[in-house]
């Protein structure tokens, strides 16, 4: 009976409900609160985090640190709160926006706008993230992967061993980094502050106009304190002199030596600048240097 | 009232008309002469009795639905200079403001029956998926059903003075048109339950939604609340939503359907997470 052509979200297809169809409103739930945990919840303690650096690298290092003490359970942890998370996320948004027709001309309202705007800055949150997990962290920490896939492509350039000095020196490889960078933070932290206005509403928590009108007040203050914060971090970055750089990154060698000693930070080298005393290949007093391979 | 001075002698209607469903669509172009206080629906009147186009060709006349002519009906809603309202509302001396010619168009979501005309029938079907009703029939007398409050009331009165007219869904971003022929060798019935299967399967839209609101606030109604939220969290349920709001703004009744859907979507969560947990429904 159900093998028949049917119209779903815009294109005819002909098959029994999908898994996707059966399960809408649990798909649709769970995407709407996945933006807000773990990924929004995520996305703000990395704006904060990061944003630590315009102040002071030394600050940010000790932070990085403190996400790194986590040692080998770090990727576990990494991909179960908030890779997994964030593909659902993106995959499924994906999916369910192809198929809206936006009509943003005909009805030129603030909220449809907003509307619209979600959508937008959605697909650029997808790619930039997509690219920035490459250029900073490298998607995977396979040695090899790392050496002949992500170096060669401008990827896996940051080192949390190194945070302030190699994330300066990977913000500073072009000006179309940080261009980058800008218009990515901010469709992040749009997509962020506006999807929490609509969550609001979607799970019933504003419900009455003046309640809502309020909300988006609320988030449009949520936008203003991310995107700044998003903002400083990359000023921070950009603005860091090589002197500052060479120094910044001595001061984090420094670092790591006593956590090392204090048993705080697990020895891995593949987390060293390539410019650090510690770096793979260089001479070093942490650990043989072909333990590279272990990790 | 507006003033009738500076208005044209004549003025342009444009028209995309449409003679059957699924046949391709065109414009046409009518003059007509300028009379203070005209509406949509009778310029549209003018068209018929005229059935000439602007360059004075004899053509068909456009065909449109209308009903009571007080904005209360919803049959003569249509695309006025780009924005979906009741063409027995739309008053002409407001539509010349901006210029000599009103464009009219049909509803785009729905399927054209002809020229203005179009079929409305998903949105009557939303109104049966969500059981947008309270069962009060029997063979004997139920007896005085239980008392509503005041408050209750006000909330409820504006939800109920929807007509079910489509400018919500019509405005609606996330609800696409649906438009089926059939298909070879099926019979009337396959063919209409095919239309409902389908139908059911899309967004249902804000006006029922709203509905739902209705009659779960109603005392009666709340008895059934559980299945009508059930309806909303099926396929093509309120989960569509994508928070454009554009129906609260098209509304002409000004219902506040963003309101309701607000309402509605808290409570299909609790009645899942009841449903999930093997709770009771909820004792109203």
């Amino acid at each position: 009976m159900r093998r028949q052509a049917r119209r779903w979200k815009g294109s005819v297809v002909s098959s029994a409900p999908s898994f996707l169809e059966r399960h809408e409103f649990l798909l649709r739930r769970l995407h709407s609160l996945a933006g807000l945990v773990p990924v929004g919840a995520y996305m703000m303690v990395h704006l904060a985090v990061n944003a630590s650096v315009f102040g002071s690298p030394r600050i940010f290092q000790r932070l990085v640190f403190h996400i790194h003490s986590l040692g080998p359970v770090l990727p576990l942890v990494e991909w179960t709160f908030i890779f997994l998370p964030i593909i659902f996320h993106g995959a499924f948004g994906l999916f369910i926006t192809t198929g809206v027709k936006p009509n943003i001309e005909a009805y030129p309202y603030n909220s449809n706008l907003r509307y619209t705007l979600q959508r937008a800055t959605g697909v650029i949150a997808f790619l930039f993230i997509f690219w920035h997990v490459f250029h900073m962290h490298g998607w995977f920490h396979n040695h090899f992967w790392v050496t002949y896939v992500a170096h060669p492509l401008m990827g896996a350039e940051f080192s949390p061993y190194n945070a302030g000095s190699s994330a300066a020196l990977a913000m500073q490889a072009s000006f179309l980094v940080p261009v980058l960078y800008t218009i990515g933070i901010l469709a992040v932290v749009f997509h962020f502050s506006n999807g929490l206005f609509t969550l609001g509403i979607t799970w019933g928590i504003w419900i009455s106009p003046t309640a809502q009108e309020r909300a988006k007040l609320l988030a449009n203050v949520v936008f203003v304190i991310f995107a700044v914060a998003g903002m400083a971090s990359i000023v921070g970055l950009y603005s860091m002199s090589q002197e500052k750089i060479a120094e910044v990154r001595a001061e984090e060698d420094e670092a790591y030596k006593v956590l090392v000693e204090t048993g705080d930070i697990v020895p891995n080298p593949e987390k060293h600048s390539p410019l650090s005393e510690y770096a793979p290949g260089k001479h070093s007093d942490a650990e043989e240097s072909d333990v590279e391979e272990g990790e | 009232m507006i003033a009738h001075a500076n208005k044209p002698k004549t003025f342009f209607v444009k028209i995309l008309r449409q003679d059957a469903p699924g046949k391709p669509s065109y414009w046409e172009k009518f003059e007509l002469d300028y009379e203070p206080e005209l509406n949509v629906i009778s310029v549209l009147q003018k068209i018929a009795a005229k059935a000439t186009t602007a360059g004075g060709q004899k053509t068909t006349p456009v065909c449109w639905d209308c009903g009571c002519l007080e904005e209360v009906c919803g049959a003569c809603t249509m695309v006025i200079n780009n924005k979906v309202r009741q063409s027995c509302s739309a008053l002409v001396d407001k539509l010349l403001e901006d210029g000599r010619e009103i464009e009219l168009k049909p509803m785009s979501k729905f399927p054209v029956v002809r020229d203005l005309y179009v079929d409305r029938s998903r949105m009557f079907n939303a109104l049966k998926k969500v059981k947008a009703w309270i069962p009060v029939d029997g063979y004997y007398d139920l007896g005085p059903g239980p008392k509503q409050s005041r408050g209750d009331q006000e909330m409820a009165y504006p939800l109920s003075e929807c007509m079910t007219c489509g400018c919500c869904v019509e405005a609606c971003p996330q609800y696409s048109k649906i438009e089926l022929t059939p298909n070879v060798g099926e019979t009337p019935e396959e063919f209409e339950d095919r239309k409902v299967d389908t139908f059911n399967r899309n967004f249902v839209g804000a006006a029922a939604i709203s509905q739902v609101a209705l009659f779960n606030l109603n005392p009666t109604g709340k008895m059934n609340a559980g299945e009508r939220l059930d309806a909303l969290t099926e396929e093509g349920g309120i989960q569509v939503c994508g928070n454009a709001q554009n129906c609260v703004a098209v509304c002409p009744k000004k219902i506040p359907l963003t309101m309701s859907i607000g309402r509605i979507g808290r409570a299909v969560t609790f009645n899942t997470l009841r449903k999930w947990f093997d709770r009771p429904a909820k004792k109203h």
